[in-house]
């Protein structure tokens, strides 16, 4: 398990670093122009202008431009979760079905090691991933706040706005590592899983705007992660954890068992 | 204690066929052929063997273990080298040996010396790679922790006769040595040089498990004449088992002394001669063929 951890480890720095880099970027980026809009209040104005729907969909309807914590949640936050969950799907989905694609499962499969124990060491890798991924763009978000924010705002709030994403990615990553086990190409994996992303973020739009779909809202990650809720109840719903935690669990479970008993060709 | 055994295994893909009520043993020790047709079941018998694929019924042992319940305390003595296997592009041989060598205990003691014997640059990376050099990085990561059973999938295809011969000289010195071979492949002769003994299987099922020394005893060749004049004419040797005319050629098959065919040939004013090894299917259909008439 440790071999194919370290290896997992190593093999995808690079695109860590490139889709860490770039969110910090628009992070700090985005999170800049802020301190020239502070104290104008000016936005709200013009928020006021846009239609009820998309004010809904933006979260606009429960927070405020001016506010750092209502700036982070609408501007930032929603490009990180959606990026973010992008990039923690395709890394999941990649994990085995390159083993497949590149044919080198056979030769990972001819080490003493189990069938559980190949999961183990890459399911790990994930997390650390994934873990990492947010830590980055944690950091740039605080510097960010640091620089170009001189009102007051929630820590414990902020704390839940930079943490919540971890658990949708990480139940992305899941997801898109258990899709990987229904397609062995990483050709058709990938672009599934980013697909899988976008429509459950349609789902959570859908269900804001109408009532009579609000229970789709329920079976998306994204909904468990809604930026106004986090800020108005200064955290995250413990529940909400224990939903993205549990079906982040239920995904790598059922890969589990799925793997068990695969047959392996190629 | 059987090297390997399998019992009544049989293996479905959905419906189609992969290999049928196989039973076989291999003693510890030997160097095993297992030789057919492409698509007969050789790769599906292997992959069963190392748990990459599930029986649909029967089972198989390596060592005296069951191969689903115990694989990976099979895989800690068995070496394996698959047919289409693949290797990490980003790696270095050294690299990719040194991961391999991580699962059994990191030792890479043998690691030089493998890479001696098949003339194998550590430093290059795997992508840049020649087909036959891909192969020689596989022999080395099967022998690299010193199996007692190796599992071979055709490991002569891409290698040059050069490269065939030191592969065999190392798997008879890892023989020596008490490494059991499993050697699968779809030509006989290579089969015939290194083994002790050969099953050959057809169509899923396992035709017959052979001594190499008593299959070469009947070792049958083909012979083709073509004469000047065009007319053949029936020769009578002992040894030619059957013979066929045409269009002005003759066509024997043989199995006796070539010296004396050559001097009953020698009176005839001949074009061409063609002397060549038959097909598997031909000298084990002839094979059988006599085994019936005895």
């Amino acid at each position: 398990m440790k071999a194919v951890l370290w290896r997992e480890l190593r093999v995808n720095g690079r695109s860590l670093l490139i889709w860490g880099a770039i969110l910090m970027f628009l992070t700090f980026f985005t999170m800049s122009a802020f301190g020239a809009f502070e104290f104008e209040g000016q936005l709200d104005q013009y928020v006021e202008l846009f239609p009820e729907s998309m004010r809904k969909i933006f979260g606009l309807d429960r927070l405020s431009l001016s506010e750092p914590l209502g700036y982070y949640g609408t501007e930032v936050y929603i490009m990180v979760l959606l990026f973010g969950s992008i990039y923690a799907a395709i890394l999941g989905a990649g994990l085995m079905a390159k083993e497949e694609e590149e044919k080198t499962i056979e030769f990972l499969l001819a080490r003493p090691v189990s069938r559980a124990q190949i999961l183990a060491g890459k399911l790990l890798a994930l997390l650390v991933y994934v873990f990492l991924f947010n830590v980055l763009i944690g950091l740039s978000a605080l510097a960010a706040f640091k620089s170009y924010v001189s009102s007051d705002y929630s820590r414990d709030a902020l704390l839940g706005l930079l943490a919540a994403p971890f658990l949708a990615h990480l139940a992305f990553a899941s997801f898109g590592f258990l899709l990987a086990f229904f397609f062995t190409r990483r050709r058709s994996a990938m672009p599934t899983s980013i697909g899988l992303v976008l429509a459950f973020y349609f789902c959570d739009v859908l269900a804001t705007l109408s009532e009579k779909m609000e229970f789709l809202g329920y079976l998306t990650p994204f909904h468990y992660v809604n930026a106004a809720d986090i800020v108005m109840n200064g955290q995250v719903g413990g529940i909400n954890i224990l939903v993205l935690l549990g079906a982040s669990a239920a995904a790598m479970g059922a890969s589990y068992i799925l793997y068990r008993r695969r047959d392996i060709l190629i | 204690m059987k090297a390997i055994e399998t019992f009544n295994l049989t293996k479905y893909y959905g419906k189609a066929r992969g290999i049928v009520d196989l039973n076989l043993e291999v003693e510890e020790g030997e160097i095993f052929g297992f030789v057919g047709p492409n698509g007969a079941g050789k790769t599906t018998t292997i992959r069963t063997l190392l748990n990459f694929i599930f029986p649909t019924s029967g089972s198989a042992r390596i060592f005296g273990l069951d191969v689903c319940r115990d694989s990976v305390k099979i895989r800690k003595v068995v070496g394996y080298l698959g047919g289409e296997m693949g290797y990490y592009d980003d790696l270095t041989v050294e690299g990719l040996l040194r991961y391999a060598a991580s699962f059994h205990g990191g030792d890479t003691a043998r690691l030089k010396e493998l890479a001696e014997i098949f003339k194998v640059d550590l430093n290059k990376k795997i992508y840049s790679l020649s087909l036959g050099n891909k192969k020689k990085v596989g022999i080395i990561q099967a022998l690299l922790h010193r199996p007692r059973l190796l599992i071979l999938d055709e490991p002569t295809s891409g290698l040059d006769p050069l490269m065939q011969r030191r592969l065999f000289n190392l798997l008879r010195e890892e023989n020596r040595r008490g490494t059991t071979i499993f050697f699968s492949s779809h030509i006989l002769s290579e089969v015939q040089r290194l083994c002790h003994r050969v099953a050959i299987i057809k169509e899923g099922r396992l035709i017959s498990v052979e001594e190499i020394a008593r299959l070469r005893r009947g070792q049958f060749t083909n012979v083709r004449i073509s004469f000047r004049d065009g007319k053949a004419p029936r020769l009578e040797l002992p040894g030619i088992a059957h013979q066929e005319e045409d269009n002005g050629s003759l066509h024997l098959f043989f199995n006796g002394d070539v010296n004396e065919l050559l001097r009953l040939l020698a009176r005839y004013e001949i074009d061409e001669l063609w002397m060549e090894e038959p097909s598997l299917e031909e000298i084990f259909m002839h094979y059988y063929e006599k085994e019936g008439a005895r």
